[in-house]
């Protein structure tokens, strides 16, 4: 077991190392020169050699590449003498445009889709589930068919545009929920929690659109299996032989799937972030390629997929103990 | 002994009707209109007994097991009468079929791998079966299951119970299947093609081992394949069917030595026999 989990980090490692080249190679062959965006309009050549230098972005690829890496285990410095700016380690890299370090901007605003990622989770876990189940037991019935359409709408309508919506009918025409404010939830959890909800319920909307079709077709698919019928013919009570017998089955690969989404919930939610202002990863994000800034793009570009690689693993080993079956080959 | 109060243990009189089946007929709807895919079928099955019901695939074999268990797949109806100790089944609640379902009535599958549960060690699978009819704590429950698997010779079976069903073998998985059905001492035992999914060495072990637990515990069992050869291993009365319908029944003696039936000789003709080997093997014309 500790054999499988070893292998599995070195994997996610080597995957990660990858991910950080071409990302880099990305950014230092396709994007206009820092340079030249930095030094502004009265700039001379000399003005723009002098900031390439201090950037580092005068030294050949590999040393580049090479600097940034180690700058996220040691920490780097920005030029020389008294100008020189610190970027203690894990350093990501530096914004010039804001003077600040790429982690420090990103841890600042991690918080905030912390937050908006764990409480549509459990609203998107909660109707998802709930509903694929409800239209898998009653399938053809009207309950399957008000999921179902649900879902269609879920799934096809934009983020944004659910986001305006339920802000004009709940904000605006029924004034059930003050305009969201950016509070903490220690400065007044009542407002915290109102602002917070149309995120969530918007966010939530268009993943439980997708978890309720797929635990409707995975409980419909265990349904129709032989030890079903086998549970049946022992002559267990009905909730129990769907409880334990359907259950188990229709959501174990769930879980692969919600890894997966949570984790790239938590590098950011790019549209719904910024349609509500909450100031999380994917608002920083969407700011950032407004602005250009590189430093910062290739920042949450790298977290967003080490959050991805590390859930990917998290669930492989997970699923050593959810499935007996990949267990016993594993082990 | 009442059906319902599940608890009676029931005490199988040899030669006694145990299942009474007549004029059984089961109807999907189709778009067509609706099917019989069982018509008018009427068997009975003595206690300590076993009746082979014999067909190709398709013949309603295993529609007419399912009806007496009331596991009809979703829109088929049954129609007719099927009597479990002179007690009628037909039209009984899905409540009160429960009851009758693993205590009075248990099925042997064809598919012994993909008929258990992977997620769950197959002692759990056993446990709750016991469980459901008879209660008690766990670890009675599990004793008794212990005691099944030794019952169908699984070596180890102390250890073995903490096993899933993808750790076993083909021939395991189907004595585990058994040990499940046995372990609630039913009355009747339906085996559907048992052993079709097994090779011929194991499914001789399989059919002795039925044989066996059979004379220890003198249920009554239908058996349900499209093997004849097999059919004359273990049934007393065979009954033959085609396309939903009785085309033959008798002992076994009558229907092997002197099949009145086409249908029936064309089948006893289909079995390969190592007789001549430059012989034509006869197929079925439908």
């Amino acid at each position: 077991m500790t054999l499988v989990i070893l292998r599995r980090v070195l994997a996610a490692a080597g995957v990660l190392l990858l991910i950080s080249l071409f990302t880099f190679m990305i950014f230092f062959w396709l994007s206009p020169d820092p340079a030249v965006q930095i030094c502004g309009k009265t700039c001379t050549p000399e003005r723009i050699d002098q900031i390439r230098e201090q950037l580092g972005v005068n030294l050949p690829f590999w040393q580049q590449y090479w600097q940034f890496l180690s700058g996220i285990f040691t920490g780097r410095t920005y030029g020389e003498g008294a100008a020189a700016i610190e970027c203690a380690a894990p350093c990501l890299g530096f914004s010039f445009q804001t003077n600040e370090s790429v982690t420090d901007m990103i841890v600042a605003r991690m918080p905030v889709s912390v937050t908006l990622a764990i409480g549509a989770a459990v609203l998107w876990l909660l109707a998802g589930i709930g509903g694929g189940l409800l239209s898998a037991v009653k399938q053809g019935t009207g309950w399957d068919k008000a999921v179902m359409i649900s879902a269609l709408a879920g799934i096809s309508l934009p983020n944004y545009f659910v986001a305006l919506l339920l802000q004009y009918l709940l904000v605006v025409q029924l004034r059930w929920l003050p305009f969201p404010q950016s509070v903490t939830f220690a400065e007044d959890p009542l407002l915290w929690f109102q602002s917070y909800l149309m995120p969530w319920l918007v966010l939530a909307f268009g993943y439980a659109a997708m978890y309720s079709r797929i635990v409707r077709t995975n409980v419909i698919d265990t349904l129709g299996q032989n030890f079903m019928r086998t549970a049946k013919a022992k002559g267990l009570d009905a909730p129990v032989v769907l409880r334990r017998h359907a259950l188990r089955p229709s959501l174990t690969p769930v879980v692969t799937l919600f890894g997966m989404d949570f984790a790239g919930l938590l590098g950011g939610a790019l549209i719904t972030e910024t349609v509500f202002g909450l100031n999380g990863v994917g608002k920083l994000t969407a700011d950032s390629i407004a602005k250009n800034d590189q430093p910062v793009i290739m920042g949450v570009t790298l977290l967003a997929a080490a959050l991805v690689v590390v859930a990917n693993m998290v669930v492989d080993v997970a699923y050593t103990y959810l499935d007996p079956r990949v267990r016993v080959k594993s082990a | 002994m009442s059906l319902a109060s599940p608890r009676t243990i029931s005490i199988p009189v040899p030669g006694a009707t145990l299942l009474e089946v007549e004029h059984l007929t089961v109807t999907f709807p189709t778009s067509a209109g609706p099917v019989d895919v069982v018509k008018d079928a009427s068997f009975r099955v003595e206690s300590g007994d076993t009746l082979g019901i014999v067909g190709e695939s398709g013949s309603g074999k295993s529609m007419t097991s399912l009806a007496i268990m009331g596991l009809l797949p979703r829109g088929g109806t049954a129609t007719g009468s099927i009597r479990l100790n002179g007690h009628e089944l037909l039209g009984r609640s899905d409540r009160e079929m429960r009851r009758v379902r693993g205590d009075k009535v248990a099925m042997v599958f064809q598919d012994p791998l993909s008929s258990l549960n992977p997620y769950y060690t197959v002692g759990l699978q056993i446990e709750e079966a016991y469980r459901a009819h008879n209660g008690g704590s766990r670890k009675n429950a599990r004793n008794v299951t212990i005691e099944a698997l030794e019952r169908v010779r699984i070596a180890d079976a102390a250890r073995r119970v903490d096993h899933y069903p993808h750790q076993f073998s083909g021939g395991m998985r189907q004595r585990i299947m058994i040990a499940m059905a046995l372990c609630l001492e039913p009355d009747l035992l339906i085996a559907d093609e048992p052993t079709t999914a097994l090779d011929v060495t194991v499914q001789a072990q399989i059919l002795e081992l039925l044989a066996d637990l059979q004379r220890e515990t003198g249920t009554g069992m239908i058996f349900i394949t499209h093997d004849l050869a097999v059919v004359s291993q273990v049934a007393q009365d065979v009954l033959v069917m085609k396309d939903g319908a009785h085309v033959e029944s008798g002992t076994a003696e009558q229907i092997f030595s002197n099949p009145r039936a086409p249908y029936t000789r064309a089948l006893l003709e289909a079995l390969p026999r190592i007789v001549d080997p430059f012989d034509e093997l006869k197929g079925l014309s439908r």
